[in-house]
């Protein structure tokens, strides 16, 4: 355990060496919330009710939303194990007494450490920037819920990312398969727009899928809605985490065979 | 008449090269297509969904907001087959010395990078916008006469060449700085914004940077605008003159850049 907590600590300090990344990521969430704030600004001035949503309910939605999208780095897992097994360096991570998925699953959780500090100051600085009337449920048992549903999220993620890294041990190039992804992702995550805007059908398929209990659900739990799922979100998210690692398991003993250490 | 005719001829040249450099290396030669096609499809389901919650966002229905969403496809869809490749590798060019190879040829440096990298990998992409514009006609209403087609054409034209214009000024302020790279990413994130939203949204400081400093806000609007009969005179104006300005902003920073190149030293 300690040589994993070893590996948090250097991803913490790694994190603070490049200072430039941060500011690029706060300047992307200043995009999301600048995003949220015309286009629902615009909506709102017409009406008070969007689906349920007030536009103070709706902005807080986007600072949660996008507090929870920018912590959770695990597309650098892919795209890192891709690089590395293309230019045969991979090997590093072979030959260290370590598990290899649990060294960047430390690593994940160093740089979300890092970035829960960071980012909760900036959302609540764009909270007075935007002069928005923050909703915050405040039912002890729903906050703890979507706590752990946030922890179960951010492990799939990085499951997810872990694994399509490995796919590389057979298709080579998976760049342009890693960008439709995190396109895709945004979307039914419920970073771009909140899911129940989506017809009622497509928001029933969602439900059977991870990437809705990942950031959406909490950012509606903490703004106090739809707490009936908490529990169902709960089991589904972990039940997809334990297949998700059977499927791990089975393609790295099929796969790992197939590098051979110089490169693609 | 002849320098046109040899800058013609340069330009066929360097697109059968890279035609035949592509037959070589056709790794993820439809790569780009499905990534900005994800995007764009991404875009459209995210304002369907909008719209089967409200009527209109500002003056725009769901009609007008699809046009906006296919015109700026359609505009990067040109920026993506033409140039994007061979333009977004200057400020990697300069830093590394590489631009000496441009410049000691007897053609201008601008318009070999412009044209060196032709993608026609990306021109599904043409069709795709094509498509969503088709759609956009069709749920607006818009009644197409040949006067609007050549019209949103000519915008169509300008936006691309406006495009164009502020990605080769901000790679040129790699000629003046170490590193351009923090420009590019504002242009990333200005861009992001705008594929989102039309420029009708911006009102305040975001009406003078999306429709001054880094125009995107304009691009794919004028367009549309123009094409629903909501384009006025002070607006066209607005549109050619941003586009004026930047051709002369941009010719004089690329060549200052160029005098003040020196080689790897950059």
């Amino acid at each position: 355990m300690r040589k994993y907590l070893e590996i948090v600590k250097i991803y913490i300090k790694t994190q603070i060496a490049w200072r430039g990344d941060f500011i690029i990521q706060i300047l992307f969430t200043l995009t999301k919330i600048v995003f949220a704030s015309l286009l629902w600004g615009t909506i709102f001035a017409g009406r008070d009710k969007v689906t349920g949503f007030t536009i103070n309910s709706m902005m807080s939605y986007y600072i949660i939303s996008s507090f929870l999208t920018q912590l959770d780095m695990s597309s650098k897992v892919s795209r890192e194990i891709s690089q590395r097994i293309r230019n045969g360096t991979f090997s590093k991570y072979m030959i260290i007494p370590i598990n290899i998925q649990g060294y960047f699953i430390a690593m994940e959780m160093g740089v979300v450490f890092f970035n829960l500090f960071i980012y909760f100051i900036t959302s609540v600085l764009w909270i007075f920037i935007f002069r928005i009337r923050f909703v915050f449920v405040s039912d002890p048992v729903v906050l703890a819920g979507a706590v752990i549903l946030i922890i179960l999220g951010l492990f799939f993620m990085a499951q997810l990312n872990y694994y399509l890294g490995l796919l590389t041990l057979k298709y080579e190039e998976i760049e342009t398969f890693l960008m439709i992804k995190d396109n895709l992702v945004a979307f039914v995550t419920g970073s771009i727009i909140p899911l129940t805007l989506l017809p009622e059908g497509i928001v029933l398929v969602m439900k059977a899928f991870p990437f809705y209990y990942v950031t959406y659900l909490p950012s509606m739990l903490f703004i106090g809605r739809i707490k009936g799922e908490l529990g169902m979100g709960l089991l589904v998210l972990s039940c997809w985490c334990v297949v998700l690692q059977a499927v791990i398991h089975a393609t790295w003993q099929n796969y790992r065979v197939k590098y051979d250490g110089v490169g693609i | 008449m002849s320098r046109i005719k040899r800058n013609l001829r340069v330009v066929r040249v360097l697109i059968n090269m890279r035609l035949q450099n592509l037959m070589m290396f056709r790794l993820g030669f439809f790569g780009p297509f499905f990534v900005d096609s994800c995007v764009f499809l991404v875009q459209l389901c995210v304002f369907e969904a909008v719209y089967s919650n409200v009527d209109r966002i500002g003056t725009w229905g769901k009609g007008q907001m699809i046009l906006y969403i296919g015109t700026f496809s359609m505009i990067n869809a040109f920026n993506m087959v033409i140039y994007f490749f061979g333009i977004n590798n200057i400020p990697d060019k300069i830093k590394n010395g590489d631009m000496d190879l441009y410049l000691t040829k007897p053609v201008s440096p601008l318009l070999r990078l412009t044209f060196e990298r032709v993608n026609p990998g990306s021109v599904p992409l043409l069709f795709l916008s094509g498509v969503l514009i088709a759609y956009g006609i069709k749920e607006g209403g818009v009644k197409i006469t040949p006067f609007l087609v050549l019209g949103y054409v000519f915008w169509i034209g300008i936006m691309t060449v406006l495009y164009y214009l502020v990605e080769v000024l901000i790679r040129s302020l790699s000629f003046f700085i170490l590193t351009s790279g923090n420009a590019i990413i504002l242009e990333e994130a200005g861009l992001t914004l705008c594929m989102q939203l039309p420029g009708i949204v911006f009102y305040g400081i975001y009406k003078v940077i999306f429709y001054m400093i880094l125009p995107y806000g304009i691009m794919a609007t004028l367009p549309v605008q123009f094409l629903t009969g909501e384009m006025t005179f002070t607006r066209a104006m607005w549109g050619v003159l941003v586009a004026a300005d930047f051709a002369l902003l941009t010719a004089f920073v690329w060549k200052q850049g160029i005098r003040h190149y020196n080689s790897a030293s950059s």
